[in-house]
This record gives C-alpha cells, structure tokens and sequence, in this order.
C-alpha cells in the first residue's frame, strides 16, 4: 500500500497547478506591461522606420484582408440570411440595411476583422519572435547593439494601430454588400430598399467609435502577440506555448477592449 | 588587460551556475573555456556582453565592441548574407546613415573574403551550409572590428574538416583585428589549434586554470578525465544536476 503524502493529493495538485497558473498569468501581463512601455517611449518620440512600417502595414492589412473579408462577409451572409426572411414576415423589411449597418458598425465587422487579423497575423508575429528568440536571433540583436524592441516590435505595433481601421472599413463594405445581397436573394429585398434603410442606420458616432476601436484593437493584437514571441524561451515547444498563447491573450484584450468601448461610448 | 572577471555569481531559479569565478584574459589573447555540458560556460560569454546580469561580482572590459558567434550562427533569418553582415551598420544608431550602398557592398565583400566566401551576399541563411553560416556569421561579428571576440561552441556540429577551417579563422581573425578572444568550446582540436589559456568549469566554479600546454598534459584531474573522455574520475557525469 503506499504511503499517504500531501503532494500527491488531488487539491494539492490543483493548488499548484493554479499557483503556477497564476504566476504565468502576471509574468506574461508583466512582460506586456514592460513592453508597451518601451514601445510607446519609441512611438512618442517618433523613431519608427518608416521602411520597415511600410513593410510590415502591408503585411498587416493586405495578407490578412483575403481572410477578413471572408470572415466578415461569411458572418454578415449568415445573419442576414436568418434575419431578412424573419424580418420580412414581420414587416419589418425596411428596416434590414438599419440593422445590417447597425450590427457592422458597432461590433460585427471590427471584432470578427480582430478575430481574422489575430488568427492570420499575431500569430505569425508572436511564431516568428519566438522563432528568433529560442535560436539566439534576439540576442544576436542585442549583441549587435540594436535594440529588438525598435526594430522588431515597434514597426508592427504601429502598424497594426495605423492599419486595422483600414480594414475593418473595407471589410464592413464588403459585409453589407453581401448582407444587401443576400436580402435580396432570401427575402426579396429591393437594394434601393436596403441602400435607403442602411443609411439610417449609420451614424457618425458609430463609424468614429468603430475606426478608434478597431486602431486599439490592432495595436493590442501586435503587442500582445510580439510580446509573447520575444519572451519565448526554451525550444519548439515553447514556440507553439507562445503562439497559442499570443492567440488566447489577444481574443480576451479584444473582448476586453470591446467592453471598454461599449461602456465609454454607449453607456 | 582586456577582460577582468573577479568573483562572478549566477543563480537560475536558486541554483547556483557560476560560482565565484575570477579569470583574467590578456589583450591579444585566446581564453578557451571547456568543461561538460551544463558547467556555466556559456553564460559566462552571456555576461561578459551584457546578454546576462551578474548577481554579484565584477566583469572589466577594455573600451570597444565586444562581438558575440553563438552556437547555431544565430544569423537572421529574414535577411539575405549581405543584409545580415551589413546589419550593424545600417542598424545601430551610431553609424546610421553613416555608411552608403557602396560602402557597404565593399566592406561586406571585404569581409567574406576575410572569411574565404565570395558571391553568396544574396542567398539567405537557408541556403548556407552549416560552416559557411558560422562564416557568415563570424563575418557580421567583426564587421565593426571589435576588440573582444566570444565564441560558443563556434564548431559544434561541424565536421572535422569544416571545423579545422573555422579554428583557423579563429586564429587569423585575432591577429587580423588584434582582438581578445574567449572560445566556448568541447572539442579538443579547437582547443589545440584556437587558444592560449584555458578554464574548465565544473558545477559552476573552475576547477582548472592554466596555460593550453599545461591543460593538454593531463596532470590535473578533471582536465585528464575531460582529455580522455572518460566516465570515471573527479567529475560525476552520470549524475549532471
């Protein structure tokens, strides 16, 4: 029979578990924290490559926007399909470019872009630094004397603050065309019937709201995700512990920042 | 003096992995520092160009560019040779905007040469083999002429015959540059061929300190039991903490 021991009990386990859990949880807020303060000392006194901005702003809005788009559109086709029907029979049909508008604006297109952007580009950025880190590429930086921060995640910081209302405009167009499309299609709505009712439904307030929500929303996303991959320590496990982590971090800064946001602006 | 070390403490996480270690190298001089794996060798070229703090003890340097080779060439991946050697010059603010597009494609022309490599300035890191990466990466390292050079493991996973080409250019890059050099190393041929002094480390604190002559001869030892290879002897290997 083996002996009883303190250590191998269930709620010893999940207390430490927790503990450790708890520790990884203010290490990576801390490494954040860290970070951001570097980042933003770089982006006040305006020493950003203009180069590599360039290069990385590309990278952001571009290789990310087939995926946005079919995000977006695929969310606004799913609902507008549901709803444009339902609304119809309730004669409610001039009222669905209103709602359609509504919902893009104030949530739909900058959080399903976020969640498209986090998915295809944090975690590119957060693999790609952990990637440098674990094989001595940061170090080899800071041996050079070139601060990784500037030259690493600055640019991509910036760039994704600059980049993302960018895209979440563009892709709430291309969600109400489709949303417009598929009224059309599913419920007989007229586009002139649509056009009329969704620019009742757009307000400057929201569209304001929306650009500076979705420049937070990229600039927490290429943080959170550079932040993660440039603390990376360790081999290719820590890699993929990193990127997931980078992943998970940014859902919950988005969903955070959400909230902010609707409680600033719409409370 | 080039590199003063004087009773250099390291924790990781409360374990102890250098302990109260002091070494000198002199100017012009190749320092190898061997020991097993785990010994605290490579943190000890970590401090030395600040990659690491010190828990306490004091590391001098002489004045200049301290350069770092890491083990597996550590070459950006990203940048093509060119782009890599030339990196600190167009990188770090003190020479930005100091060098031109010709310059620079005769001073990375310079250095490859250096190095015995020539038109490879557009391939990108992937492309190399193994010893034409430590190469390039030696080339980045003394593109700004530093007056120290560290080395970890620069032969590790090469081949006898690439790795006798890497301790040469060991060798002619000291007196090239006049450079200070310390050489992390396992290999007893690098040992032979790159340096003067040596430290072995073991569990954190140096248990030899002597010339590469008196190393090689074997009369103390942990350098005997590290010459020969062999399991038994002063150092437990089996039971490496």
């Amino acid at each position: 029979m083996s002996e009883y021991s303190l250590k191998n009990t269930l709620s010893y386990r999940f207390l430490r578990q927790s503990a450790k859990d708890w520790k990884d949880f203010l290490v990576t807020f801390g490494n954040i924290g860290k970070d951001f303060n570097r980042v933003i000392k770089y982006i006040l006194r305006l020493e950003i490559d203009a180069n590599k901005l360039i290069e990385q702003s590309s990278r952001f809005a571009f290789d990310s926007l087939p995926i946005t788009l079919t995000i977006v559109s695929m969310t606004a086709i799913i609902i507008s399909m549901q709803i444009s029907p339902e609304l119809v029979k309730q004669g409610g049909g001039n009222f669905i470019g209103m709602m359609s508008a509504i919902v893009m604006t104030r949530e739909l297109s900058a959080i399903m872009s976020g969640f498209a952007i986090i998915s295809m580009i944090g975690s590119s950025f957060a693999s790609e630094l952990a990637s440098m880190s674990v094989t001595d590429q940061i170090s080899a930086m800071k041996v050079l004397r070139v601060d990784p921060v500037k030259y690493l995640i600055v640019p991509r910081v910036t760039a994704g603050f600059i980049m993302m209302p960018f895209v979440v405009i563009l892709s709430s167009f291309v969600g109400l065309f489709f949303a417009g499309l598929v009224a059309n299609i599913t419920a007989g709505v007229s586009a002139l019937n649509f056009t009329t009712s969704m620019w009742q439904g757009l307000f400057i307030k929201d569209i304001m709201v929306m650009l500076l929500k979705s420049a937070f929303f990229g600039g927490a996303i290429a943080l959170i995700s550079c932040s993660c991959g440039y603390s990376t320590r360790g081999g290719a496990k820590d890699v993929g512990i990193s990127t997931t982590k980078a992943v998970v971090w940014s859902f919950l800064a988005i969903a955070f920042l959400d909230w902010i946001f609707a409680i600033l602006f719409y409370m | 003096m080039s590199i003063i070390v004087q009773n250099l403490v390291k924790e990781f996480e409360g374990k102890k992995v250098l302990d109260d270690i002091s070494f000198t190298v002199n100017s012009g001089e190749t320092l190898g520092v061997v020991g097993f794996s785990g010994s605290g060798k490579s943190t000890i070229l970590k401090l030395i160009c600040g990659l690491l703090y010190a828990d306490s003890g004091k590391i001098q340097t002489t004045k200049g560019d301290i350069a770092m080779t890491f083990q597996y060439s550590a070459l950006f991946d990203f940048l093509n040779v060119f782009e890599n050697i030339s990196f600190p010059l167009v990188e770090r603010p003190e020479f930005k905007g100091k060098y031109s597009k010709k310059d620079l494609e005769r001073i990375v022309a310079e250095n490859l040469k250096i190095l015995g490599l020539k038109d490879i300035e557009d391939k990108y890191p992937s492309e190399l083999s193994g010893g034409m990466q430590k190469r390039v990466s030696f080339a980045r390292a003394i593109v700004t002429k530093p007056s120290i050079i560290l080395y970890d493991e620069p032969t590790a996973g090469l081949d006898p015959v690439s790795s006798t080409i890497i301790e040469d250019y060991i060798v002619s890059l000291k007196n090239e540059l006049n450079a200070t050099c310390m050489v992390v190393t396992h290999q007893l041929s690098t040992i032979k061929r790159a340096t003067d002094k040596i430290i072995m480390l073991y569990k954190g604190k140096i248990v030899f300190k002597g010339t590469t002559e008196e190393f090689l001869k074997a009369e103390n030892p942990y350098a005997k039991q590290f010459i020969d290879a062999a399991i038994e002897g002063p150092m437990d290997i089996l039971q490496e903490d």
